[in-house]
């Protein structure tokens, strides 16, 4: 059933959601007084879902990798999967990431399980914001992959397409009710993609960020861009934590009744992040773990994993209290 | 046997003895409920009850599984925990991880080991490593140095090691019942005249020792491919995921702790 593409009214959409709400805990967006958020669907909160737009403000990971968990304790509970719906394409890239981090030589049993039980029903955007600029790094503001389901929204109900078989699994109750998605359907997608991608260059066209931004990081290991622009961090972690690959962690011990092993997000742009017994570190100057993070974001990532670690998703621009544009920082070294 | 639930779950280990090499290291003898096989080079991480995890090298030879030994300075926090343990108390190892020092590299070359401070522990379990098969490889050279007479460890097994091994050893600062070499480390390289073709050299120490033994072990005439870097960094996991300890594009803990020199020579800032 992959890749097949239906149409869905908005009343057998609510009744599918009804279904699912029943066997996942469902995930979805949620207008709030400060943007977007990932929040459970209810009964009283299933009409207010937003599926296009923009990304939600909680990087995916929040739920995936908790940003504190006992990881000696009891495994990931595999029967209360999550279904995240209204994922959007830069989030998608994001777990690519995650899950070659967590699944390679040493796969995470925790991670592993809720990505395994969890399903994704992602949904193209239709409003970007000032901070979007997946354009910038290679992306686009509609999936093309990664997804069990993708929704794009359409007048009176959404373009369902299939990216894999549980997604597939996810439609059989209503299968018969479906229409395959016809000529106007396509154009009225393909419309929706060509414009929000105007839009996202448009917010973007001050930026001339031409080539491989790999290279472009790469070769500028002495730059003075990165003191420039590390002058207003005052090194809070919030563009770690905010972004959606940014996956570092510590561990610390608590032992009580038994050993507590406790798992938590770290940020490289703290000063102790990297600090030794003997209180050596090699980034001692915040310009110096500033330029880290850009390093592991457009080279270290790639190198590791074959793809770029960062996705656009502006939620670092969005989080900074000085102000830093990753754009700008990018813009002020030599292509 | 239980497979453990969480990549980071440690088995117990009772301190079974504490050999106090020095006024700040001490060696501990662990016998883990389970025994613990890994290459010499190889590291695990060791918990601290209370204080939390550490990755340190065996010092013991990687044949011996049902007793393990690290040798450990007391410079932080968590290892002054580990200096207020008893023997009898139960620590926990998880591991092993890492490559480890590639033998069969070394196979038919003399070996240059250039080691400083506590370096010498997993050079230890190098050098047992290499003695059990000592017709494998050419000369063996270790040159040692410690900050003072005083920082020496293993003192009571350097007789036995400079029986099978040419021993050279020096000290940063000596005193007054010191006779031997004072200076640092690669003050003792002038003196060692290798087959430069058919060696390798293996460097294993403090970032700052590691770097100068490096350049002046190039000015010798070695080549990049041939000097082995036991390298450090912050680390929790120990198996590719937290990125504390990466150098550039490699994970310390899952594509090293041994580097060969050519793989890290353009890299910025490796020295740390």
């Amino acid at each position: 059933m992959a890749n097949e593409r239906y149409t869905i009214g908005n009343d057998l959409w609510t009744n599918l959601l009804e279904q699912w709400a029943g066997k996942f805990r469902i995930l979805a967006p949620q207008r709030e007084k400060r943007g977007l958020y990932l929040r459970p669907v209810t009964r009283e909160n299933s009409r207010s879902i937003v599926y296009g737009e923009v990304r939600a403000a909680q990087p995916l990971k929040t739920f995936l990798l908790p940003p504190l968990e006992d990881v000696t304790g009891p495994p990931a509970d595999a029967a209360a999967p999550v279904l995240f719906l209204g994922v959007k394409a830069c989030d998608l890239s994001a777990l690519s990431i995650l899950d070659r981090a967590f699944g390679g030589d040493f796969p995470d049993p925790r991670y592993q399980t809720r990505r395994n039980a969890g399903l994704v029903v992602s949904c193209d955007c239709s409003d970007p914001i000032e901070t979007c600029f997946c354009t910038l790094v290679g992306g686009k503001p509609f999936p093309a992959q990664g997804f069990d389901l993708n929704l794009t929204p359409l007048e009176g109900g959404f373009l369902v397409a299939v990216g894999t078989d549980r997604g597939g699994a996810l439609l059989k109750d209503v299968e018969a009710r479906l229409a395959k998605v016809d000529k106007s359907g396509e154009q009225a997608a393909t419309r929706l993609h060509e414009k929000t991608e105007k839009n996202v260059n448009r917010r973007n066209k001050e930026w001339t960020l031409s080539g491989s931004l790999k290279n472009r990081v790469s070769g500028e290991w002495e730059s003075e861009a990165w003191a420039k622009h590390a002058g207003t961090c005052v090194e809070c972690g919030a563009c770690n934590h905010a972004c959606p690959t940014c996956h570092c962690y510590f561990l610390d011990d608590i032992t009580q009744k038994r050993l507590t092993r406790l798992r938590g997000w770290d940020a490289c742009l703290y000063s102790g992040y990297a600090v030794t017994a003997g209180g050596g570190t090699p980034r001692p100057r915040l310009s110096q773990r500033f330029r880290n993070r850009y390093f592991c974001k457009f080279k270290y990532l790639d190198d590791n994993y074959g793809q770029c670690g960062c996705t656009g998703c502006g939620r670092c621009i969005e989080g900074c209290q000085g102000k830093i544009d990753m754009r700008a920082t990018l813009q002020d070294l030599k292509p | 046997m239980d497979k453990p639930t969480s990549p980071y779950q440690s088995q117990p280990a009772v301190i079974e003895k504490i050999i106090p090499e020095t006024q700040g290291i001490k060696t501990f003898v662990l016998k883990p409920e389970r025994p613990f096989s890994f290459r010499c080079g190889q590291f695990a991480e060791v918990t601290i009850p209370d204080a939390g995890e550490a990755p340190f090298a065996p010092s013991s030879s990687c044949h011996e599984t049902e007793r393990l030994e690290f040798t450990v300075q007391n410079v932080g926090y968590m290892t002054k925990r580990l200096h207020q343990m008893k023997e009898g108390d139960t620590l926990g190892v998880r591991g092993p991880y890492g490559n480890g020092f590639p033998l069969d590299e070394f196979g038919g070359k003399e070996l240059l080991l250039v080691i400083g401070g506590v370096g010498f522990p997993p050079a230890r379990a190098l050098l047992y490593s290499l003695l059990r098969e000592k017709d494998r490889y050419g000369r063996i050279v270790m040159c040692y140095g410690a900050r003072t007479p005083a920082d020496v460890v293993y003192k009571y097994q350097l007789d036995e090691i400079r029986r099978q091994v040419e021993f050279l050893i020096t000290v940063d600062r000596a005193d007054s019942g010191w006779s031997g070499n004072v200076g640092v480390v690669t003050t003792l390289l002038d003196g060692v005249k290798v087959d430069l073709a058919e060696s390798a050299a293996v460097v294993i120490g403090p970032p700052v020792m590691m770097k100068f033994s490096t350049l002046k072990l190039l000015e010798m005439g070695f080549k990049p491919k041939q000097i082995y870097l036991s390298m450090e960094r912050k680390m929790y996991c120990g198996v590719g995921q937290c990125r504390h300890c990466m150098i550039d594009r490699f994970f310390i803990c899952k594509d090293g702790p041994v580097f060969r020199y050519d793989a890290l020579k353009n890299l910025p800032d490796i020295w740390g």
